[in-house]
C-alpha cells in the first residue's frame, strides 16, 4: 500500500467518523440539549436575570428622634438619591427592626435626639446606620448613600460658616483637594456587565464538555460490551482518526456556539463589547480547541453518561470563582491558582474579559493565549492517549468475544 | 408494624446500592467536602486584601508621596507599580496587572497650599466588582484625607483640640452597624449560599438518579415488591437513607462553619436544624417530582440540574431579586434555593422570628409534598416503562 493511499484512507475514515458523530449528536436528545439548547437558551436567561445591572431605590426605614430641620434635610437628600428610597418612618428602633425582619426594608437611619443640637453646638452630629448584611449590594447602597450625604451636609454647613464671597471660594472650602472618580470599563458598576462575559465563556466549555461526555456515554451504552469505540465499524480502526473525526464534529458545533456567545448575546443585551474581530478570533480559536480536547479527555473517564453531568455541574460554580471575576485573582490562594491552571476556562474567561470588556489588544492577552495553546496541545495529547487506551480495550473485548 | 419492617428492608437495600455505585459516595461525601474546603479557603480573607494598585505621580512632592504611602498602608490596597504616564498605567490595567491607579498631576501640592483646588484622579476597573469597589473605597478615603489635611493643619496651628478639629472638618458623622456581618466578609455571605445551593443540587440530582437507575437496570419491580406494591412506602424507605446521609453531611458542614470558623448565626441551633431538615426534604422532593413529571433518567436529571444551577442566580443572594424584572421576581418563587436562602438570612443569620418569613417555610414544605402528586406516575413508570438509551 503506497503512502498516498494510506493517507487517503486515513482522511476518508476521519471524514466518515465526523459524519457519524454528527448524526449521533442530532439523534440523541440528551446531547442535543447540552450542545444546542443550553448554549442557546441559558445565556439569554442569565442575561435577563442580570439585565437591570444594579439595584435602585433600596427601601430604608427612618427613625427620626431629632425632629430638626437638619435631620429632615438629610432624609430628603437620601430619598432623592437613585440608590435609596426612604419608605417608612418608625417611632423607635424596635419598630424599625420589625420592618427589617419582615423583609420590607433593608436598612435603618437613626437620628438621635441630640443630632441637630450637637451640630449647632459645634460638635459632631451622629447618624446611626443599621444595615441588613444579607444583601451586599443593598448594604452598599444604604451605607454609601448615607456617607455621601453626610459629607454633603457637612460641606454645606462649613460653607455657611466660612462666610465666603464667591462660588469658587465655596467650592474650595467644601473640597480643597478635588477628586475625580473614574470607574472604567463598566462605569455604572453593573452586575451583569461584570459577571456575564465570564458566564458566557464558561458556558462554552461546560456545554462542550457535557455534550461530548453525554455522547461518549451513549456510545458506551449502545455498545454490547460497554466500550467507547464501536468494533463493528471498519472505519473506527485507529485511535488518532477517531480523535480527529470527533474533534471536527465538535469543532463545528463549538465554532457556532462560540460565535453566538461572544458576539450575538452581548449585543442583544447591550453588554460591553469592545473586542476587535481578529483578536476575538485568535482568542476563541485556542479556547474552543482546548475545551473540545478537555471534554474528550474527561469523557473517557465516565462509565455512565449521567455521571459526566454530576461532575461538570459540580465544578461549574468553583470554576467561575477561579477565573477571578467575582473574587479578585490576586486574592485567590496559591493552591487554588494551581488547580485553576488545569481548566481552559480560567484563561479563556480572563482573556475574553480583557478584550471584550476592557478593549485589550492581542499583545496584552498574549500570556493567556500562550497558555491556551499549551492547554490545547496538552489535552490533545491526553485525548489521543486515553482514546488509544480505549481503542486497545475495545480490541481486547472484541477478540475475547470472537 | 409491617410497614416499618418494609421501610427498614428497603432502606437496607438502598444502603447496599449506595455502597456499590461509587458515584453516590462521590456526590454525597467527597464533592461536598471538596466544596466546603474550596469556598472556605478561597474566601478565607473575608475581603479582598492588598489588591495590586499603580500610581502615576507627576507631582513628586512630600504631599504626594504621603498620599501614596497612606494608600499603600490601606488594608485593601498595595501600591505595586509606579508608572511614568497614564497610558502606561491603563495598559497595565488592560494586561490585568493592576485593578486601579491613582494619578497625581504636577503642581498638586503647590496648588493645595495656595488654595487653588488641585485635582487628583483615580481610575479603577469595574470588570471585577469586588476588586473595583474595594480599590475605589480606599482611594476615596485617600482623597478625603488629602482634603482634610489642609484644614487640619490650619486648625491645629490656631490651637484647636482634636475633637474640635474633627467636628469642624466633619460636622456629620456616620456610625455604621453592620448587623450579623461586622467585617462585611464575603466568606459569610457567599459560602453560606453556594455550598447549600450546590448540595441541594446534588440532593435533587441524586434523588432523580436513584429512581432513574432502578428503571435503567430494571430493578424497580424488585424494589416495589419489597413494599408490596405500595409506592409511598417504597419511596419513604428509599429516600430515608439519602436523607440521613445528607443530613449528617450538612450538619458536619454546619458544625465546621459555625463552631470552627465562627460564622455569625444569631438564630441559634434550633433555627439551623429546622432549616436543614426543610432543605433536605424539599430538595429530595423536587428530584422525585422531576422524575415523576418526566420518567426518564436523563430528562429528569437534566431538568433538576438546569433548575438548581439557575436557582443559584435566582435566589437573589448576589444580585437581589428586587432588582430583577417583575416576571423574574414572580418566578423566583419556583426555586427551592430562594426560599432556603430567605429563611437562612432571616432566621439563622439575623435571628429574626420565623413567623415573619413563614411563607418561605410553607413553600419549602410544599416542595417536600410535590412527589405526592406524581406517586401514581412514578409507580406506573417503574412497572411499565422500558429504558431507552
Amino acid at each position: 500500500m503506497s503512502i498516498f493511499h494510506k493517507i487517503r484512507e486515513h482522511i476518508t475514515d476521519v471524514l466518515y467518523i465526523w459524519r457519524q458523530e454528527m448524526k449521533q449528536v442530532i439523534r440523541d436528545e440528551g446531547v442535543l440539549m447540552f450542545l444546542v439548547v443550553v448554549p442557546l437558551g441559558y445565556p439569554l436567561l442569565y442575561s435577563w436575570i442580570y439585565n437591570n445591572e444594579s439595584v435602585h431605590e433600596v427601601p430604608v426605614v427612618v427613625v427620626d428622634q431629632s425632629h430638626s430641620a437638619l435631620s429632615r434635610q438629610f432624609i430628603r437628600d437620601c430619598d432623592a438619591t437613585p440608590d435609596v428610597e426612604v419608605k417608612y418612618y418608625a417611632e423607635d428602633l424596635n419598630e424599625a427592626q420589625s420592618l427589617i425582619s419582615r423583609q420590607i426594608a433593608k436598612g435603618i437611619y437613626l437620628f438621635p435626639s441630640d443630632f441637630a443640637t450637637n451640630i449647632m453646638r459645634g460638635e459632631q452630629g451622629t447618624v446611626s446606620v443599621y444595615c441588613d448584611m444579607s444583601l451586599m449590594l443593598a448594604y452598599k447602597a444604604v451605607y454609601q448613600t448615607a456617607v455621601v450625604e453626610s459629607m454633603r451636609l457637612g460641606a454645606g454647613l462649613n460653607i455657611k460658616k466660612a462666610g465666603n464671597f464667591s462660588k469658587r471660594e465655596d467650592a474650595i472650602t467644601a473640597q480643597p483637594l478635588a477628586v475625580d472618580d473614574v470607574a472604567m470599563f463598566n462605569p455604572s458598576g453593573g452586575y451583569g456587565s461584570c459577571v456575564l462575559p465570564a458566564v458566557l465563556m464558561l458556558l462554552l466549555q461546560q456545554a462542550l464538555a457535557l455534550g461530548i461526555g453525554m455522547a461518549a456515554g451513549t456510545a458506551r451504552e449502545r455498545h454490547r460490551n460497554g466500550q467507547l469505540i464501536p468494533d463493528d465499524d471498519p472505519h473506527y480502526r485507529g485511535a488518532y482518526r477517531i480523535v480527529w473525526g470527533k474533534a471536527l464534529c465538535y469543532g463545528m458545533i463549538g465554532a457556532v456556539a462560540a460565535a453566538y456567545l461572544s458576539m450575538a448575546v452581548p449585543r442583544m443585551f447591550s453588554f460591553p463589547q469592545l473586542a476587535d474581530g481578529w483578536t476575538l478570533l485568535l482568542m476563541l480559536l485556542p479556547y474552543t480547541i482546548a475545551s473540545i480536547f478537555f471534554g474528550m479527555t474527561v469523557s473517557c473517564l465516565v462509565r455512565y453518561r449521567e455521571n459526566v453531568m454530576l461532575i461538570m455541574v459540580f465544578v461549574s460554580v468553583p470554576l467561575l470563582f477561579l477565573t477571578g471575576v467575582s473574587w479578585p485573582q490576586s486574592s485567590i490562594p496559591g493552591a487554588w491558582q494551581g488547580v485553576s491552571w488545569l481548566f481552559p476556562s480560567t484563561f479563556g474567561v480572563r482573556a475574553f474579559i480583557r478584550i471584550n470588556s476592557m478593549g485589550a489588544s492581542f499583545g496584552q492577552i498574549l500570556p493567556e493565549i500562550r497558555i491556551l495553546w499549551i492547554q490545547a496541545a496538552a489535552y490533545l495529547g491526553m485525548a489521543c492517549l486515553v482514546y488509544r487506551h480505549q481503542f486497545r480495550l475495545a480490541r481486547k473485548w472484541s477478540n475475547r468475544t470472537e | 408494624m409491617k410497614i416499618i419492617s418494609q421501610i427498614f428492608n428497603i432502606a437496607l437495600r438502598e444502603l447496599d446500592i449506595l455502597r456499590k455505585n461509587r458515584i453516590y459516595g462521590f456526590c454525597m461525601v467527597v464533592f461536598p467536602v471538596v466544596l466546603v474546603l474550596f469556598f472556605t479557603t478561597m474566601l478565607d480573607d473575608g475581603l479582598p486584601q492588598d489588591l495590586p494598585i499603580g500610581v502615576v505621580d507627576h507631582d513628586n512632592s512630600a504631599t504626594s508621596r504621603g498620599l501614596i504611602r497612606n494608600l499603600d498602608a490601606m488594608q485593601n490596597s498595595r501600591v505595586v507599580y509606579r508608572f511614568s504616564s497614564v497610558t502606561e498605567a491603563r495598559n497595565a490595567m488592560q494586561e490585568g496587572k493592576v485593578y486601579a491607579y491613582l494619578y497625581i498631576p504636577s503642581g498638586m501640592s503647590e496648588k493645595l497650599i495656595s488654595g487653588r483646588q488641585p485635582k487628583i484622579s483615580y481610575y479603577y476597573t469595574m470588570t471585577c466588582l469586588s476588586a473595583g469597589s474595594m480599590a475605589s473605597k480606599d482611594m476615596k478615603t485617600i482623597g478625603m484625607l488629602g482634603s482634610m489635611a489642609v484644614g487640619r493643619a490650619v486648625l491645629s496651628a490656631k490651637g484647636a483640640t482634636d475633637r474640635q478639629i474633627r467636628a469642624a472638618l466633619q460636622p456629620v458623622s456616620i456610625d455604621a452597624h453592620m448587623i450579623a456581618n461586622p467585617y462585611g466578609s464575603y466568606n459569610y455571605s457567599l459560602t453560606t449560599v453556594f455550598v447549600p445551593g450546590i448540595l441541594m443540587l446534588f440532593m435533587a440530582l441524586l434523588s432523580a438518579y436513584a429512581i432513574g437507575m432502578e428503571l435503567k437496570f430494571d430493578t424497580g419491580k424488585e424494589w416495589l415488591a419489597l413494599a408490596d406494591g405500595n409506592i409511598f412506602v417504597a419511596i419513604i424507605g428509599k429516600y430515608l437513607v439519602h436523607a440521613l446521609v445528607f443530613l449528617l453531611v450538612i450538619f458536619l458542614y454546619q458544625y465546621y462553619i459555625f463552631n470552627v470558623l465562627h460564622f455569625p448565626h444569631l438564630g441559634g441551633v434550633w433555627s439551623i436544624v429546622r432549616l436543614t431538615l426543610l432543605q433536605v426534604a424539599a430538595s429530595l422532593g423536587f428530584g422525585i417530582f422531576a422524575f415523576g413529571l418526566m420518567p426518564s433518567l436523563r430528562m429528569s436529571m437534566s431538568i433538576s440540574s438546569l433548575w438548581f444551577v439557575l436557582g443559584i442566580s435566582m435566589c437573589g443572594s448576589a444580585f437581589p431579586v428586587m432588582g430583577m424584572d417583575a416576571p423574574l421576581q414572580a418566578m423566583s418563587w419556583l426555586f427551592p434555593l430562594r426560599h432556603y436562602w430567605m429563611l437562612y438570612q432571616a432566621t439563622v443569620l439575623n435571628g429574626f422570628p420565623v413567623i415573619d418569613v413563614w411563607f418561605h417555610l410553607v413553600a419549602l414544605v410544599a416542595f417536600t409534598l410535590l412527589p405526592w402528586m406524581v406517586l401514581r406516575k412514578v409507580k406506573n413508570a417503574i412497572l411499565n416503562y422500558v429504558y431507552i438509551p
